[in-house]
């Protein structure tokens, strides 16, 4: 186990050595070779971080390896110098989370609201009277039905709901005036 | 927009045209001191060596001249390797060896004046001169120093910079004690070791800012 340690750390040694002395080939191997090792170590380190996040600290390691790679001796194991890096790199991740984190608020959900009682259509505890709208708009005129599910409760366009229903824009706007009216008319008269 | 690890590899790789391995701490330590020295020795030649000689060659004065220079040497050895990943971070408490020296060599200094001129012995004077000229006689030095440690991986960039700083300003320290008139230890102590310690805790404090890692764009 030891040995297979070691022979691991003399190839990245290798590897990083001919890198120094300008061999691109070796430079490819032992990125790619470091990318799964750092990926793991990332992992190990930060258990609760998102895919995405590990890949970004494992891009800032790649790219702390490449600017610092003068300082590796070839005379020293391979695997502490990356540790540090490694370890390095993740704390600066987690001191970068906590500053982002201290510059952002709480959103505070301001709802819009208004007065008037017919805007209110919530009941007390919160909940819509999905009963009631249900009765309503079933007991409209076909058409009207039909203007109000296209345009208000599938949300499209009239340009969509014309060609969805077969109706001209014009008597879908005309369908769906009606069908508010005589809701509100029905709605109100209930309470 | 975020490039994937694969075209992260692929560009650094394009742009790798091999680089020279940086030497030893130590080795750096006298490249260090070779661009240093001259320049102190040159400052301290135009401002002329002070005559009294006697107080040169006195046990406490060299005790806290070698103390001052072995803390330049050591702090600098402790910051050429704090940017080396992998070095035993116990190296870095090298410096607080003669650093201990030298605070305790004044503090006995201020003890022995306290002792022979009574309350009269541990005045303080204003003596603002002090901190710029050891700003001056340390600034190459520091510069020297600054381009030598960024060239490392900023893996504690405040203790290193910290360092880098100690090492100049103890430097600047050693020859400003040739040529400026000679003080109480008080004096030395809260001027002298004092702008040390302050220059240092300056440096340490911008550490983060004039040393840091290169960052890959982030995701939005």
């Amino acid at each position: 186990m030891q040995k297979q340690e070691d022979d691991g750390d003399s190839g990245l040694r290798h590897l990083m050595k001919a890198a120094q002395e300008g061999d691109r080939a070796s430079y490819n191997r032992l990125l790619r070779q470091l990318v799964p090792m750092v990926r793991n170590a990332v992992r190990v380190q930060r258990s609760f971080l998102g895919q995405a996040d590990i890949e970004d600290i494992v891009q800032d390691v790649l790219l702390s390896v490449h600017a610092v790679r003068a300082t590796y001796s070839p005379e020293r194991p391979f695997a502490p110098w990356l540790a540090a890096i490694v370890r390095n790199r993740v704390a600066d991740s987690g001191r970068r989370y906590v500053r982002s984190k201290s510059a952002e608020q709480a959103a505070v959900g301001f709802y819009e609201t208004f007065s008037p009682d017919e805007t209110n259509t919530t009941n007390e505890d919160g909940s819509v009277d999905a009963d009631a709208l249900r009765h309503a708009i079933a007991s409209l005129p076909a058409g009207q039905r039909r203007a109000v599910e296209l345009v208000k409760l599938r949300e499209m366009s009239l340009k969509e709901a014309a060609h969805e229903s077969g109706m001209s824009v014009a008597s879908l706007k005309v369908s769906v005036h009606r069908a508010i009216k005589a809701l509100r008319t029905r709605l109100k008269k209930r309470e | 927009m975020m490039e994937t690890t694969d075209d992260l590899i692929r560009n650094l790789v394009a742009s790798d045209k091999g680089i020279g391995r940086l030497p030893s701490p130590w080795r750096r330590v006298s490249l260090w001191l070779a661009v240093a020295l001259p320049y102190v020795a040159l400052i301290v030649i135009g401002m002329g060596v002070r005559a009294n000689l006697d107080e040169l060659s006195s046990t406490r004065f060299l005790i806290e001249q070698t103390a001052t220079l072995l803390t330049a040497l050591c702090a600098a050895f402790a910051a050429f390797c704090a940017v080396i990943p992998g070095v035993s971070r116990r190296l870095l408490l090298l410096p607080l060896l003669p650093l201990t020296v030298w605070l305790g060599s004044l503090g006995q200094g201020c003890l022995q004046d306290w002792l022979r001129y009574g309350a009269a012995g541990l005045t303080i004077e204003p003596d603002w001169h002090c901190a710029p000229r050891i700003v001056i006689v340390g600034a190459i030095p520091a510069i020297a120093m600054f381009v030598m440690l960024r060239k490392g991986a900023p893996l504690a960039p405040r203790l290193t910079m910290a360092l880098g700083a100690l090492a100049a300003a103890a430097l600047g320290n050693f020859a400003l004690r040739l040529f400026h008139p000679p003080d109480a230890s008080l004096m030395v102590l809260v001027w002298h070791f004092g702008g040390v310690a302050l220059l240092s805790a300056l440096a340490g404090a911008v550490g983060r800012y004039l040393h840091h890692w290169p960052r890959a764009p982030r995701r939005a």
